[in-house]
């Protein structure tokens, strides 16, 4: 049984002098909720077009669920439901005329699925009103029951929670979370809220002037993110000593500046200061220090561009 | 095939712009015959001459422009709305998509177009008491062709209409085209005479041998309805393969 259900191979799209996509290698599991980061013009929605074969590459090639060739692709993305930059609605239907519209397009059988698909996303009462007449995360919403019509085992969802309000964004993470662990679908979600994105993301994906700078799982993510107590002080292997003996952990590294990380958070900054001043050592910085997904994606970000 | 043919057609039968045009066009159909009973007028018309002088006159303006209007709504809206990214992403091949939305595009060209040669006809029946009717195989030839016409013509919108993203620009450049076209044509036909047959024989000019079906040789009937059918089967292999090409937005 294939273990990605996507993976690409120095993929690469070019606009006349433009390079959209540059020699990209992502491989997304099965089972993964993968975060997609980048700015704007940074390759993501190149990529998800790439995979919905809205575009073709210049260069590389692209796997899904194993298949490589342009007819099994064809075919294989009947396996995928999607949201590409913005929900995708006949204004002037109704929201169950247009999971109808769908539902014929995909070939499924049975119109049970249409209701079942409205409660799932809470659209089941919204009756005769129109998809013009909805508000922005309705139509959000029914974007995403579009996207689910057929049981779909890999979802992209581009920006899914652009213009929902906080109740809508907690709605449509439980739901997506909902998706992920009971029914094991395979989620692919760009969003410019990273926040929300940490909140949800099982792996990450960072792109930028489309190249793919990092791919990294929850567990690394959270890693790089831990927060840390920055200590300098006049003599840092005394105070490794110091840390070692009194507070009984080997939780810290002493870098090559001689500053020392000390990852333990049990130990409250200020009895740490207390207790290496009464060894009679001089500190020179101490502050507690770490990121999360937003510095953590502009210090990578920020490193390409100055780097 | 069969999905995608379904789901056309209940796009087609919920389109707003195709349930419009066609109610204005009933109501015209209803409504015009009655303007004969207007007192300056010495009598009633016989209803073969009414289908010939009044609602064959006007059959080449309605195929050729009213589904222009379709195409910009029906068709180029799927580009601006979003639509086309996921019907494209389903799983279906883009020439078996392009082919689906042609022949539902046709059938609604057809549909617009049969309603006055069909429901004015039948309306001034009634109006003017049935008085001299057109010979049935006449009504039902020109009926056919009109229908031939109208899905012929259609693949050339369609042609355009998946050029162009937006349906303000499929619908202006679609009128412009159709009403300036034949003028452009009867140039090239008498500046360069390589091209004259070529445009003789084309749906532009045929279209107006309509009303002139009872008079047809048997060469000329196999002209009339094989360039319709080569026009529709050669604009639709142009416009797949356009679409096959084209990125979509």
């Amino acid at each position: 049984m294939n273990e990605y259900v996507l993976k690409t191979n120095h993929l690469s799209k070019k606009y006349k002098s433009t390079m959209a996509l540059d020699k990209v290698n992502i491989s997304i599991k099965k089972g993964a909720i993968y975060g997609f980061i980048g700015q704007n013009g940074a390759g993501k929605s190149t990529l998800i077009r790439l995979v919905c074969g809205l575009a073709r590459p210049t260069a590389g090639s692209l796997e899904l669920f194993g298949d490589t060739s342009e007819r099994a692709l064809i075919q294989t993305r009947k396996r995928i439901g999607t949201i590409i930059e913005g929900p995708a609605l006949y204004p002037n239907m109704t929201a169950a005329e247009n999971l109808e519209a769908h539902r014929l397009l995909k070939g499924i059988p049975g119109k049970e699925c249409i209701e079942k698909t409205l409660m799932l996303v809470g659209l089941q009462n919204t009756g005769k009103k129109k998809a013009k007449n909805f508000s922005l995360g309705m139509k959000q919403r029914l974007g995403i029951a579009i996207a689910l019509l057929g049981d779909p085992e890999f979802l992209i969802l581009d920006e899914p929670i652009n213009g929902l309000d906080p109740m809508g964004v907690v709605e449509i993470r439980s739901l997506l979370r909902k998706l992920n662990e009971e029914h094991d679908i395979t989620i692919l979600i760009s969003s410019h809220i990273l926040s929300e994105l940490h909140l949800l993301a099982t792996h990450y994906g960072i792109i930028h002037n489309g190249k793919l700078i990092e791919q990294l799982s929850l567990k690394e993510l959270n890693e790089k993110c831990q927060q840390y107590l920055h200590i300098k002080v006049n003599d840092p292997n005394k105070a490794a000593t110091v840390l070692e003996s009194h507070f009984k952990t080997t939780n810290f590294e002493v870098m090559p500046n001689g500053s020392i990380k000390m990852f333990d958070p049990i130990n409250p900054p200020g009895e740490v200061s207390q207790t290496l001043v009464q060894q009679g050592l001089v500190i020179e910085e101490l502050m507690l220090m770490g990121e999360d997904l937003e510095t953590y994606f502009s210090h990578r970000i920020g490193g390409v561009q100055h780097g | 095939m069969g999905n995608l043919l379904k789901s056309e057609w209940f796009k087609l039968k919920n389109d707003q712009s195709f349930r419009v045009l066609a109610i204005l066009l009933t109501t015209v159909a209803l409504l015009f015959p009655l303007l004969e009973f207007d007192g300056n007028q010495p009598g009633l018309p016989t209803i073969r001459g009414y289908y010939l002088n009044t609602v064959l006159s006007v059959h080449t303006d309605i195929i050729k422009l009213i589904p222009s209007i379709l195409a910009g709504f029906f068709i180029t809206s799927e580009y601006s709305l979003g639509t086309m990214k996921s019907i494209v992403s389903s799983g279906n091949s883009r020439i078996r998509v392009y082919f689906a939305k042609l022949i539902m595009f046709s059938v609604g060209a057809v549909i617009l177009s049969l309603i006055l040669p069909l429901i004015m006809t039948g309306a001034s029946a009634i109006y003017f008491g049935f008085n001299e009717m057109p010979s049935l195989t006449f009504y039902l030839q020109t009926v056919s062709l009109i229908a031939f016409y109208g899905a012929g013509f259609a693949s050339i919108m369609m042609i355009f209409a998946t050029i162009f993203t937006d349906s303000g620009k499929t619908i202006g450049f679609l009128l412009l085209l159709f009403l300036l076209v034949d003028w452009p044509l009867q140039v090239l036909a008498a500046k360069v005479p390589f091209f004259e047959p070529v445009i003789h024989n084309s749906v532009f000019r045929l279209v107006y041998d309509i009303t002139n079906a009872s008079q047809l040789n048997t060469s000329e009937w196999v002209t009339m309805t094989l360039v319709p059918l080569l026009t529709f089967l050669g604009s639709g292999l142009i416009g797949s393969i356009l679409f096959y090409k084209k990125e979509i937005k």
